[in-house]
């Protein structure tokens, strides 16, 4: 027994031995140094609910700490040690609220439920809204407050406020007046400071920026089939909205570029390729139901009266309503009442505010790449931004060519494959729109792609399998 | 010997690749030492599994054994493209040994058996390196069991043929990353079997010079008892990735072409050039053919291989010290068969060039013997193209180091 024992450790030490002078022996390799050209230790990040980490609906301190800024933010810190970089974090725990998956039927609409927020800490109902009675939620104050943080996403901010006074005055918490809770936070309280006076005071200070703006002006209007958010119907409301936040971006994009501060001004993806209406394209509805006798709409505007007709390939449901379609509903046709599969019969189409039809997302996408166009009109004329893609000839960011299309014909990354499935496709978060934490690190990778090319950096790129598949 | 010679270089010389793969070296110390060129070498039986054609010449009263134990450690580094995070594959040691006997019948004719574990490799990363969803281990075992046997022609020229019978083992294991839990996992592992043959010649012009020249066939292992196991699923994902499933796959092993020359320079030196042509392009690519199993249907998982033919040149020394001892020394060449857009981790392999070195110490009728060799691989980028999903690679930069140690005895009686 003793001499086994003996053996046993003298083998142990053996092996031990033998480990060690092998594992010497693994073949070198020299690691790249991360560097960059310009300096990226303080950065602020400007946008609306991307930049501030909303996911599944929701904002929440892992939401945060998975923002896309926040991991840009993580990997400058490589290549500049002294790096920092401020969120206004959130208690950790289920934040503002968020919707979380129940269950993932065949159909691939994933079944949601609502968890409330613990840093809400009052609700106004605001009865009067287009879409019905809305609810804002106020939340604790960002610690200190004295402060702002580098990261200035603010979750629904539209270009269109970044000058309203008291937007982030609790005084303004009533029904019909501006007013945005995350805004709210970050300020002290009973201030009537800007959002454009906030990205004044932290852009003085900052080394490099990131913007990324104006999604959530056109989102309302999408989110409603058309009905809210805006009259994009109106030729006049149209070139109007696309003025203001034409002029407002460049207001935002002077502070932040003042004196040739090096950044990256990312375009707007296309709104369809955001689950939202992708998932709800006409091809694919028919798809989907091609035992019935077509899949019906109702379009019209204010100005027109409402008509009923089939879908096409260029019309676009609500994902949000997706799983109604074809469930039986109550319809008056004559004076009788009839179970009708609701959309799949003529007589009871889908509502006007269900789907963005095609005339109704020309509207919105005209103001969309008219914005584009500026940005890339002022990287290149104004702010004299570097180059930032191979071909050599564009100096804003297109994340639909290098992230979004691609992601929507489906990436192997080290062998993870990402799509634009819900759940299953780890790109796109639970409410149609926002990213998980795989998705922004593939995010934060396209804009560190475009530093790397810009700015002549070799900043390491975020191991994106490595993050979490949800943020809360 | 000379007009033959002049035949076999301008068949080499157009080939661009060159032989190392997943072989597991020279399959005897003595070999080893020898830096595997053994193709007309005769003091050791080793030779009969490189050429058959050697058998005639161990046709004497004698019969002759050799038994030993063979060990490699193969270790690759990797730096991510874009990540540029290091990581060093875990230490393994694929385990090899070897058996032959030849014994003389007749005049004419002697008989032998070579068993050996020619080809083979382990790979092991760290469980949650970068490319864990594209293999996280991955080990294939062979057992190569060949009887032959050899006869005289005349005083100065042998042949021989085998009959190859071969057993192996496939198993890998790979991260289903796309679900958090660090755990969850796909594990494969199979078993089969395959045949092949393997015919030699060996002749001597005049008293120093010989030259030796042989075939092996490629095999197929056939693998039809593959088992899948998967861990780690949600449960709104059970139907995709049941937990048990069968699969079938087969791996191809490639031809060898041999051609070697002993030259016997002076009364204690001899020399050994071997050139080695490896038929690599049987392996096209790995396929597991995964039955359907509940509700999830049969699939395939595919790996494009396209491995190319592969050329290794040896050239050995045996230098007899004094009458006990003698030591060898080797250097090699070897071509790799993984062209530059298919390198994957799961085998990460170059062009290598090797030296080696042992010794043999003879007891009476025994020889005691060991052998030392150490490959070192050119550096290889591998680029994936993330757009093709199907795909399942990463992009990096490998460095291969091969270690092979061997220790063995030989007796004649």
């Amino acid at each position: 027994m003793n001499t086994f024992y003996l053996n046993q450790l003298g083998r142990t030490g053996l092996v031990a031995v033998a480990t060690a002078v092998l594992n010497a022996c693994a073949p070198g390799q020299e690691t790249p140094t991360p560097t960059t050209s310009v300096d990226v230790s303080r950065y602020v990040a400007v946008g609306d609910s991307y930049t501030a980490g909303i996911s599944a609906g929701g904002l929440t301190r892992a939401s945060q700490e998975y923002s896309f800024p926040s991991l840009l933010a993580r990997q400058f810190k490589g290549a500049s040690r002294e790096a920092a970089f401020t969120q206004p974090l959130l208690e950790a725990g289920t934040g503002a609220g968020f919707i979380e998956l129940v269950d993932f039927p065949a159909t691939g609409l994933p079944k949601t439920r609502r968890v409330a927020g613990q840093a809400v800490r009052r609700t106004i109902i605001n009865p009067g809204t287009c879409a019905g009675p809305d609810t804002v939620r106020l939340l604790t104050r960002n610690n200190p407050s004295s402060s702002l943080p580098q990261n200035l996403g603010i979750p629904g901010l539209a270009l269109s406020q970044i000058e309203t006074a008291g937007l982030g005055n609790e005084a303004s918490a009533v029904a019909g007046a501006p007013f945005n809770s995350y805004f709210e936070r970050l300020l002290p309280p009973a201030t009537t400071r800007t959002y454009l006076q906030a990205v004044t005071d932290v852009a003085a200070s900052a080394t490099f920026f990131t913007y990324f703006q104006g999604l959530d002006d056109l989102l309302p209007y999408v989110r409603s089939g058309g009905q809210c958010g805006g009259r994009y119907d109106s030729t006049a409301f149209r070139n109007q909205a696309l003025l203001t936040m034409r002029a407002n971006a460049r207001k935002v994009l002077d502070r932040l570029a003042a004196g040739g501060r090096p950044g990256i001004i990312a375009k707007l993806p296309a709104l369809t390729t955001l689950p939202l209406l992708r998932l709800g394209n006409g091809t694919a509805l028919l798809a989907r139901f091609s035992a019935a006798p077509g899949v019906f709409i109702t379009v019209g505007n204010p100005f027109r009266p409402a008509q009923v007709r089939p879908i096409t390939s260029r019309d676009y449901v609500l994902a949000s309503v997706l799983s109604r379609v074809g469930q039986p509903t109550a319809v008056v046709v004559g004076s009788t009442t009839l179970m009708l599969p609701y959309g799949l019969d003529s007589r009871n189409p889908l509502r006007d505010a269900d789907v963005l039809d095609e005339t109704e997302l020309t509207f919105v996408s005209f103001v969309l790449n008219g914005y584009n166009n500026e940005l890339e009109t002022l990287a290149r004329d104004v702010y004299k931004m570097p180059v930032i893609t191979p071909d050599g000839n564009q100096r804003a960011l297109n994340l639909d060519v290098i992230l979004f299309d691609q992601v929507a014909g489906l990436i192997s990354v080290g062998g993870v494959v990402y799509s634009p499935e819900l759940v299953r496709g780890n790109f796109f978060s639970l409410d149609y729109y926002t990213l998980t934490p795989r998705g922004n690190g593939l995010m934060a990778n396209a804009f560190i792609t475009a530093i790397n090319k810009a700015y002549r950096a070799n900043i390491p790129a975020v191991d994106v399998n490595s993050l979490p598949t949800v943020a809360q | 010997m000379r007009p033959l010679f002049l035949f076999v270089v301008p068949l080499f010389s157009g080939l661009t690749a060159s032989a190392s793969g997943f072989e597991t070296g020279p399959q005897g110390a003595r070999v080893l030492g020898l830096g595997g060129a053994s193709t007309a070498y005769i003091n050791s039986i080793a030779g009969l599994s490189t050429n058959p054609g050697l058998l005639g010449q161990w046709g004497d009263s004698l019969t002759r054994i050799s038994i030993g134990h063979l060990s490699q450690f193969r270790r690759s580094s990797f730096i991510g493209q874009d990540t540029y995070r290091r990581t060093d594959q875990e230490l393994t040691v694929q385990p090899g040994g070897y058996f032959y006997a030849t014994h003389g019948v007749g005049k004419r004719v002697a008989v032998g058996l070579a068993v050996t574990m020619p080809y083979g490799y382990h790979t092991k990363w760290p469980n949650n390196w970068e490319g864990r969803s594209v293999i996280q281990e991955s080990q294939l075992s062979t057992y190569f069991v060949q009887p032959t046997v050899g006869f005289r022609l005349n005083d100065n020229f042998s042949a021989g043929v085998g009959f190859v019978y071969a057993y192996g083992k496939y198993s890998q294991r790979r991260a289903l990353g796309q679900y958090d839990d660090p755990a969850a996992q796909s594990k494969f592992s199979s078993s089969g079997q395959g045949y092949g043959v393997n015919v030699g010649l060996y002749g001597r012009t005049g008293e120093t010079l010989a030259f030796g020249i042989s075939y092996r066939s490629g095999l197929n292992l056939k693998m039809n008892n593959g088992k899948l196991t998967t861990v780690g699923v949600p449960e709104r994902d059970d139907a995709l990735y049941p937990s048990t499933a069968d699969f079938k796959t087969q791996i191809n092993l490639p031809s060898t072409l041999s051609v070697g020359v002993s030259d016997r320079i002076t009364k204690n030196l001899l020399l050994t050039f071997d050139f080695t042509l490896s038929g690599w392009s049987s392996l096209d690519s790995l396929k597991l053919d995964v039955a359907a199993s509940g509700t999830a249907p049969a699939r395939r998982i595919s790996t494009a291989r396209r491995y190319e033919d592969a050329l290794a040149f040896r050239v050995g020394a045996e230098y007899q010290a004094t009458p006990k001892l003698t030591v060898l020394g080797g250097l090699r060449y070897a071509d790799t068969p993984v062209r530059d857009e298919f390198i994957n981790p799961e085998f990460v392999d170059a062009n290598t060039l090797g030296a080696s070195a042992g010794a043999v110490y003879q007891l009476g009728r025994l020889a005691l013997e060991a052998g030392y060799a150490f490959d070192y691989g050119q550096r290889r980028t591998a680029r994936a193209n993330p757009v093709i999903d199907r795909v399942a690679n990463v992009s990096g930069t490998y460095r291969t180091g091969t270690h092979m140690a061997s220790v063995g005895v030989a007796v004649a009686f």
